[in-house]
């Protein structure tokens, strides 16, 4: 008789102590570009405060290395939100016969590109977000920029060049400025050389408008025509077409996007998370750090998507 | 001026916690001096001020005559020997001994050009010259040592106890190598050592040291049988070390009250007062008999006193008895002695000691410093048994 | 020395045991390197010339490196063998500093000093056009920073090991400190500072981050393997890490075989 209740008690106990939820306490794995990681942390805290027993492990890196290290490492992440939307497909949807990770993506945060400065730069006193070229293209002016083959920001960089030297009517900018940014001054993710600009080694980086909020740089507003901000003009954007070793690729508005890989351990999860990170909270953090939103989110692949995420968002134009 | 080989003159010197007071030592022309001494009493540290190693803080240093205060040791021309003879082992024998004369060439002495063969010869190891040093036995490494040494033409030698690694045996050989090498070549040296037969084999004169001091120097039989001091006294082996108390005169020989019973031995300036008596176990001699068997007292020039045995310990070749006479008396007697007196613990005996082989010290004589004049010509010493080592004396 | 005749040794044994755990460990990533990819792929990768120009540049480097460490280090070495000095024992400390030091952070430091404005970096940039940002004397900064302590560490121990008194020997002989200390000093302690040198060199080699913060380009091996995994994946990287390994194993073992030779008069010093 007391075997029996004790017995039911333990039971009664084991399924108490479980969430109101179907599904038991996870660990998400997030991969992030490294842009990504200060805003992230915020909405990593926020999510795990509204899901007690959630623990959000980020990693944030090159959004190309994130994506190889879930293509060619195998490596299980549960969500990838990468810095150049392009990413996803290129490298998760399966192209060259290779496995598919993902099969859509949403795209929720806008960045633009800038250059930070200190006041050891040079010209730091005379140089404004009009006149920026004029200096920029003299001689012994360092500047620094991230690797165009393995980072999106570096392609976007040169596609910004590109599409100054038209805006500007000044030929021979692009070819100017980048001789101030030799190889030495080439690194795969910009953010490395932020310690080089602080220290006086490089007088201006070409880095995300978000980072230089985030690192509390001055920086040049660049306009809207030639920073890759506005997906308005993503028309005239194409028009400016850099060579890499991954192939040409043309120009278009830094939007953000977000997937769940196929292989994600905890789906279910990984859904709320995306669709916390979509939601109006989500895009206040993101805002709140210096990233432009995309109201509704974009995403290509709608059918691919779960439901509840389906709701949240709109198809790409032009996509 | 002197012509001494070597002259210190009150050099002193502090090394961390140790210092060397006031050393005064002269080193004649030719002569052997052995720097005895236990562990830490600063033997190595003198040596290596002569060599140079050390810088004195105050008085000089004169070889020859020429004064090698503030020369570093490569100009000093003094000649090392230490512990394995500290021959280079990446050098053959003959690499050995050139690098030597390499290194003397060009301080410009004059003399003829010794090549390396010529020099190995000498010593007899030229058959070895391709070897390396640790093919060597102990002898062939000292003469390749001396050899090389010797390339330099120094004006003195200094031997680190350069045996105190090797078995009794070799070390006997390599002394008397060593003792026809010195004196074939006549050169001065100084012998640091803390084994006492090197002092009685090797010596013209001995110096005795103790925590950075030097307590007494001169020939082997002061040191040994006139020591100035009872640690001087101990070291080198004196086992009989008594209090004693004056009391009056016997012709030349004062009369000294030790215990119960009553010594005479010379007293030169003793006023009077308390003494120390300093007899060598040695000079004990032994024989059969009983309280009827007198005279006893002062007979002639002996001691005579009746004892009773209270113990006899065999140490090899020699027996150590222990004799009760109103004092306790250690003497050493050789096997033979010990069977004929058929000794065992209680059995009586007269101990005679000759008056002229107690030495008497005043009490407090800790720290004085003695110099004698004398010299001692090696033959004529004869020390009939071997004398241990201070080590042993500690026991 | 060897004694064929002996009985097992338990304790040998054991200890080989737990040995060939460690042995294990180390082994079977590098065996997992070699067996993930194929000899096409080995050979396609070295077939490129910028891997061939990366693992080249990193032996140049590493050498100049050595070279460095030795012209520098070894007399330090022997500063800290031979005198006798309260601050002593700080020194040696501050020599084993750079181990301690996450090596981000020592890149950074490094380019505080030599970068463009730096405290080294400036001055001789102006005066000697002498740059470290992004040049093979970056290179060699980053790697010496690292490598040096094997250096010193390693040529202390072989003079400490050498008998004082036979450097005292040869002083009477009529040498002076420079005699003794190129004929006698450095022969007796040769297969130590070997040994250290040849540490120099494989730590030198391995350098990824302090040498990347400074000198990014010219790209070393290391550098260039994470740029070959971020642009073509797992085949390429791991393609040439198994290169630079075989590369620099060849090395090392013909190295040791130099040191084995000389060795033995140190031995028999005492």
């Amino acid at each position: 008789m007391v075997r029996r209740t004790t017995f039911v008690t333990a039971i009664a106990l084991m399924c108490g102590g479980a969430p109101a939820s179907a599904q038991a306490p996870a660990t998400l794995t997030v991969f992030g570009a490294g842009t990504l990681a200060a805003p992230f942390k915020q909405i990593d805290a926020a999510f795990e405060k509204q899901n007690p027993g959630v623990v959000v492990q980020a990693q944030f890196g090159g959004s190309v290395m994130m994506a190889r290290k879930i293509a060619d490492l195998h490596q299980n992440a549960d969500v990838i939100a990468v810095a150049d939307y392009s990413v996803i497909p290129k490298y998760l949807f399966g192209a060259e016969a290779k496995t598919a990770h993902a099969d859509w993506y949403a795209g929720f945060a806008q960045n633009a590109i800038t250059f930070v400065y200190t006041d050891k730069s040079k010209f730091s006193k005379e140089v404004s977000a009009q006149n920026w070229y004029e200096y920029l293209t003299k001689p012994d002016v360092q500047i620094g920029r991230s690797n165009p083959d393995t980072d999106p920001s570096g392609y976007q960089t040169l596609q910004m060049l590109a599409l100054a030297e038209a805006h500007y009517q000044s030929p021979g900018l692009e070819g100017k400025v980048l001789a101030n940014a030799p190889q030495a001054n080439i690194r795969d993710t910009e953010t490395e050389l932020v310690a080089a600009l602080q220290l006086g080694q490089i007088d201006y980086l070409a880095i995300y408008r978000s980072d230089a909020l985030q690192h509390h740089l001055a920086f040049l507003d660049l306009p809207a025509e030639i920073n890759l901000s506005d997906p308005a003009d993503a028309a005239s954007y194409a028009k400016a077409v850099v060579h890499t070793k991954n192939g040409d690729v043309a120009g278009k508005p830094i939007v953000y996007a977000v997937t769940i890989p196929s292989d994600a351990d905890h789906p279910d999860w990984a859904q709320k998370y995306v669709a916390f990170l979509l939601s109006r909270a989500g895009q206040e953090i993101m805002a709140s750090n210096g990233f432009g939103v995309v109201n509704p989110p974009y995403a290509v692949g709608l059918d691919a998507m779960p439901e509840n995420l389906r709701a949240l968002v709109k198809p790409w134009p032009g996509q | 001026m002197t012509d001494a080989a070597l002259a210190i003159e009150r050099a002193s010197l502090t090394l961390g916690q140790f210092s060397l007071r006031a050393i005064d030592l002269e080193l004649e022309a030719g002569e052997i001096m052995v720097l005895l001494g236990p562990n830490g009493a600063g033997k190595s540290v003198c040596l290596e001020l002569i060599a140079g190693f050390h810088r004195a803080s105050s008085g000089r240093i004169l070889i020859h005559g020429r004064e090698v205060t503030d020369l570093p040791p490569e100009q000093r021309r003094v000649g090392l020997v230490f512990q394995n003879f500290g021959l280079f082992p990446h050098y053959t024998v003959a690499g050995n001994v050139s690098l030597g004369l390499r290194a003397r060439r060009g301080a410009g002495r004059t003399g003829t050009a010794r090549n390396v063969g010529e020099l190995l010869s000498r010593f007899g190891v030229a058959h070895l010259s391709d070897r390396y040093p640790q093919d060597l036995s102990p002898g062939e490494k000292q003469r390749v040592a001396l050899a090389r040494a010797l390339a330099t033409q120094p004006d003195l030698f200094l031997f680190d106890e350069p045996f105190s690694a090797l078995d009794a045996r070799t070390r006997v050989s390599l002394r008397e190598d060593l003792k026809a090498f010195l004196r074939h070549s006549g050169m001065p040296a100084i012998f640091v050592s803390h084994d006492q037969t090197d002092a009685a084999l090797l010596a013209d004169r001995v110096a005795v040291m103790n925590r950075g001091e030097i307590l007494q120097v001169g020939a082997v039989s002061d040191i040994f049988g006139k020591p100035v001091n009872a640690f001087v006294a101990e070291f080198t082996g004196v086992e009989n070390i008594l209090t004693g108390r004056l009391s009056g005169q016997r012709g030349d020989l004062r009369r000294i009250e030790v215990a119960d019973a009553v010594l005479h031995a010379p007293g030169g300036d003793f006023a009077g007062g308390e003494a120390l008596l300093c007899l060598r176990a040695e000079e004990v001699g032994l024989r059969p008999g009983d309280d009827a068997a007198g005279p006893f007292g002062l007979v002639g020039a002996t001691n005579r006193l009746s004892g009773k045995v209270v113990e006899a310990v065999s140490l090899g070749a020699i027996t150590k008895v222990t004799v009760d006479c109103g004092f306790v008396l250690v003497a050493r007697l050789t096997n033979r002695q010990a069977r004929e007196l058929a000794l065992a613990p209680g059995r009586e005996v007269i101990a005679e000691i000759e008056a002229d082989s107690i030495h008497l010290l005043k009490p407090d004589a800790a720290d004085r410093i003695a110099v004698a004049n004398t010299r001692q010509a090696n033959e004529t010493i004869s020390i009939p048994h071997p004398w241990r080592s201070a080590a042993q004396t500690r026991g | 020395m060897r004694n064929i005749s002996a009985r097992p040794n338990s304790v040998l044994l054991a200890v080989w045991l737990v040995g060939s755990l460690l042995l294990a460990f180390i082994l079977a990533p590098l065996i997992g390197l070699a067996t993930v990819q194929s000899p096409a792929n080995l050979v396609r990768v070295a077939a490129m010339p910028d891997v061939r120009l990366a693992i080249a540049l990193s032996l140049l480097a590493a050498l100049l490196t050595t070279l460095s460490a030795a012209l520098l280090g070894v007399p330090l070495a022997y500063g800290l063998a031979r005198s006798d000095f309260r601050g002593k024992e700080i020194i040696a400390a501050i020599v084993d500093l750079p181990l301690a030091i996450p090596h981000t952070v020592a890149g950074i430091a490094l380019l505080i000093v030599f970068g463009r404005q730096g405290w080294i970096g400036g001055p001789a940039g102006e005066f000697l056009g002498l740059r470290f940002w992004g040049t093979l004397a970056g290179v060699v900064v980053g790697m010496l920073f690292v490598s040096a302590p094997y250096a010193v560490n390693a040529a202390r121990i072989g003079f400490e090991a050498i008998d004082p008194r036979l450097e005292k020997v040869a002083r009477t002989l009529g040498m002076g400190p420079w005699d003794v200390l190129a004929k006698i000093a450095l022969p007796l302690a040769w297969r130590s500072i070997l040994t250290g040198l040849t540490l120099t060199y494989a730590r030198a080699i391995s350098e990824f981050a302090a040498v990347a913060i400074l000198a990014y380009y010219p790209m070393t091996a290391p550098v260039k393997i994470y740029e070959l995994f971020l642009q073509f994946g797992l085949d390429a990287s791991s393609g040439m890490a198994l290169l630079l390994l075989v590369v620099t194993l060849a090395l090392f073992i013909l190295l040791r075989q130099i040191g084995r030779r000389g060795g033995a008069f140190a031995r028999a010093g005492r």
